[in-house]
């Protein structure tokens, strides 16, 4: 086992849930609702020291371990999903990246941005028609002395639209059919980029999705993240990475829905008892609290194999592999429940039962999660 | 999906015409209606047009007559296009045939020829404390003269605010429990609706909360018996529930379509197509064995019914393996799917909220295990 909660950790997980139920719970129905992005409450997050916990003090990070930040996106994931959804993004695939990939020079100037929370980060990667690379439309980048030019679309882009720096995925050689792309960190105000259109979805309604294109951007070649044709490797361990995070994003939509749904059976009373009673509730009611605490123990595990720079690629994995299926079933068997009140808006568990649909995603066979595990067995 | 050989050629025309139908009218108008939560006036004139509404109604009453397989290949194929549709068109059977087993001729004439001129039926069990624990219902009538009167409240009731005549579940006798239950016709002048609750799917079919006070009901709006209301209630539900696992067979075939779709026009970025993935190709194949399963238990329950055997045992099988499937079917979607799955661009993210509430009503799965273990452990 890799993970011990220090203190440190202790106490940022406590003030994660402090913030959360002050700043958050209060406007977590109102967001999902109206999918409205929480600018003032990112900006607080960020006041916070929230948007770079867990990176170093140099680039304005908080210094905090991976688990401290596992821990504090567990906590808000409690109350808001989509809020989450949104330091998700920013940390464990933007920020992360960029401290993993990154010169000291891009570190200064843009992790430091990303950390003080001045700039939201997003990972444009998924392309909307085809696996990304390989449409006409696809995002390619050309390289013309000191720049390297954008041309094509990204699609289903979290984040999209607030945000204040993209790491663009962009196809930059197509050998014999095997295409190799490359990672640009692209801040938005560069001429050329356009945001096409907000995408509606089931839930984490408070982080924006946009399909967004790119037009003769001309981004510099020392914007270049890591080596060129290289994207590949890293963008299947950032998104390992964020699986993790999405790990425990899951296991609080999971502990909200428990103890909503433990509360509505205690006092749904159904052939004169409380039907927390009755065994087949009991028996739902006892997979999802041990799943939870078996993704747990695993979530925490990883974090720690971060935090201490090991390899995490199978874990995160087995994270992603194991909680996409009991984390959906888990809220299947909440709103079930909790009956027709569940299905509707004034019960928690019909906005986490669509919320936790929202993670895990395989946007292309690279991430196919038991691939990666059977390779190492 | 093909032509299934085994239908007569008039079978075949019905859910041809119910295919098209819904392919014109109802998907191309589910997704507006989702969001607005707005109830479809159009739908039903539409349906009758078609000749698929009302669906179950026999020719004698003025109804199509159809079989009972020409009536879940209708019911099926509106599944396909829309959960919310397909539960206003077909959410008639429940009152429609509680008053085919209990009325009387003349409530019969009347009760269904609303429904045959284009009216909805509701039906009206649910209470804010009786839900599973159906036998539990506190909404009273109490003779008093030539009318009974109604006290108590209903929920959860399906399109009610566009219901032209309904059936309500009432106790005669509170210390009979569910033998003090029985069951009234009403019409719109009897009830005042409350305003819909916000559901996270089938969004466009309403669901109301109706309450009585000293409402009179006409002594001969009682249907059979006192007392028998419950028994009543019981036998229609194990129909209705055949209808709920044609309509949740059909969101299944939809779910899978759509992923298929996606798995055959989606390479990986090698440019291999992802259902030459075997996990991805596996996770097709159980799907489609599920639903053919599903089909074969509707199928059989059919056969059943044409024979004049039991099948409550059956439907209640059939019910939870096709609502189960249905769910499998949309969660596998959307999972293949990504991204694109769960954003608003496809049609999967509707099914996935829409299916959920299939597996909680017309008796939740839970009580449905319920039915069949006891018939298992009594036969």
């Amino acid at each position: 086992m890799d993970y011990v909660m220090t203190e440190e950790d202790e106490l940022i997980q406590q003030n994660a849930g402090e913030f959360s139920a002050e700043y958050i719970e209060p406007i977590a129905v109102d967001l999902d609702k109206t999918g409205t992005y929480p600018k003032e409450t990112v900006d607080l997050l960020a006041e916070n020291g929230f948007m770079g916990l867990c990176f170093s003090s140099s680039f304005n990070g908080a210094e905090a371990s991976y688990v401290s930040y596992i821990l504090a996106l567990e906590e808000i994931a409690k109350v808001s999903a989509g809020v989450a959804s949104i330091l998700l993004n920013h940390v464990s695939l933007a920020a992360y990246s960029v401290n993993k990939w990154g010169t000291a020079d891009q570190k200064n100037k843009y992790l430091s941005e990303l950390c003080t929370g001045e700039k939201l980060g997003a990972f444009a990667w998924a392309e909307a028609d085809s696996a990304p690379g390989l449409n006409e439309s696809s995002l390619k980048a050309v390289k013309a002395d000191d720049n390297y030019i954008l041309n094509g679309k990204k699609c289903y882009v979290a984040n999209g639209g607030e945000a204040g720096l993209y790491l663009a995925a962009a196809l930059t050689a197509d050998e014999e059919g095997t295409k190799k792309f490359s990672i640009f960190i692209v801040p938005a105000n560069v001429q050329g980029i356009h945001i096409v259109r907000k995408i509606d979805k089931m839930g984490l309604r408070a982080c924006p999705w946009v399909e967004m294109s790119f037009e003769n951007c001309e981004i510099p070649v020392e914007n270049l993240l890591g080596q060129e044709n290289n994207g590949l490797i890293m963008i299947k361990e950032a998104y390992l990475a964020a699986n993790i995070a999405e790990g425990a994003v899951a296991i609080g939509i999971m502990e909200a829905a428990l103890k909503e749904a433990s509360e509505y059976v205690k006092n749904r009373i159904q052939f004169k008892r409380p039907i927390a009673n009755f065994p087949a509730i009991q028996d739902m009611l006892a997979d999802i609290a041990g799943n939870l605490e078996l993704a747990r123990l695993a979530v925490y595990d990883a974090a720690g194999k971060i935090t201490k720079n090991k390899p995490f690629m199978r874990e995160a994995a087995t994270i992603k592999k194991f909680l996409s299926n009991v984390g959906t079933q888990a809220l299947i068997d909440a709103v079930q429940v909790e009956g027709g009140y569940g299905f509707c808006e004034d019960m928690s568990v019909s906005r986490l039962y669509r919320d936790i649909n929202g993670l895990f995603f395989t946007e292309s066979s690279e991430d196919f999660a038991e691939q990666i595990i059977a390779k190492e067995i | 999906m093909g032509t299934d050989i085994t239908l007569t050629p008039k079978q075949q025309e019905i859910q041809q015409r119910a295919r098209d139908f819904t392919r014109k009218y109802i998907i191309p108008a589910a997704r507006e209606h989702d969001r607005t939560a707005e109830f479809p006036e159009f739908i039903v004139k539409k349906a009758i047009e078609a000749g698929i509404f009302p669906h179950s109604i026999p020719k004698k009453y003025n109804g199509p007559g159809y079989d009972i397989l020409s009536q879940s290949l209708i019911a099926e194929e509106l599944g396909y296009g829309c959960l919310s549709f397909a539960n206003i068109l077909t959410g008639n059977l429940l009152s429609s045939h509680l008053v085919l087993i209990g009325g009387s001729e003349e409530q019969k004439k009347f009760y269904l020829g609303q429904i045959t001129s284009g009216g909805l039926g509701g039906f009206l069990l649910t209470e804010s404390g009786a839900g599973s624990d159906a036998g539990s219902v506190k909404t009273t009538a109490r003779l008093d003269g030539d009318a009974y009167v109604l006290n108590g409240s209903k929920c959860f009731a399906s399109f009610c605010s566009y219901a032209k005549v309904m059936v309500v579940i009432a106790s005669t006798d509170l210390t009979k429990g569910t033998k003090g239950l029985s069951a009234f016709i009403l019409d719109r002048s009897h009830i005042t609706v409350s305003k819909p609750e916000h559901k996270m799917g089938i969004r466009c079919s309403d669901s109301v909360e109706i309450s009585f006070k000293n409402m009179r009901v006409p002594k001969e709006n009682l249907i059979g018996n006192e007392g028998e209301g419950f028994k009543y209630a019981m036998m229609a539900l194990d129909v209705a529930r055949t209808t709920v696992a044609s309509v949740a067979l059909g969101c299944a075939r939809r779910a899978l379509d759509e992923a298929v779709k996606f798995c055959k026009e989606r390479t990986d970025i090698t440019g291999k197509p992802l259902y030459k993935h075997q996990s991805v190709a596996f996770k097709i194949a159980d799907v489609a064995m599920q639903i053919e399963a599903s089909r074969q238990l509707v199928n059989s329950i059919i056969s059943l019914k044409e024979s004049g055997l039991k099948f409550n045992t059956e439907a209640a099988m059939s019910k939870a393996f096709s609502t189960d499937t249905a769910m499998k079917a949309c969660t596998v979607a959307l999972k293949l799917m990504g991204s694109k799955g769960y954003s608003t661009d496809t049609v999967v993210e509707k099914l996935m909220r829409d299916i959920k509430i299939y597996q909680i009503f017309e008796g939740s799965n839970q009580v449905q295990r319920l039915v069949i273990s006891r018939g298992v452990f009594n036969s």
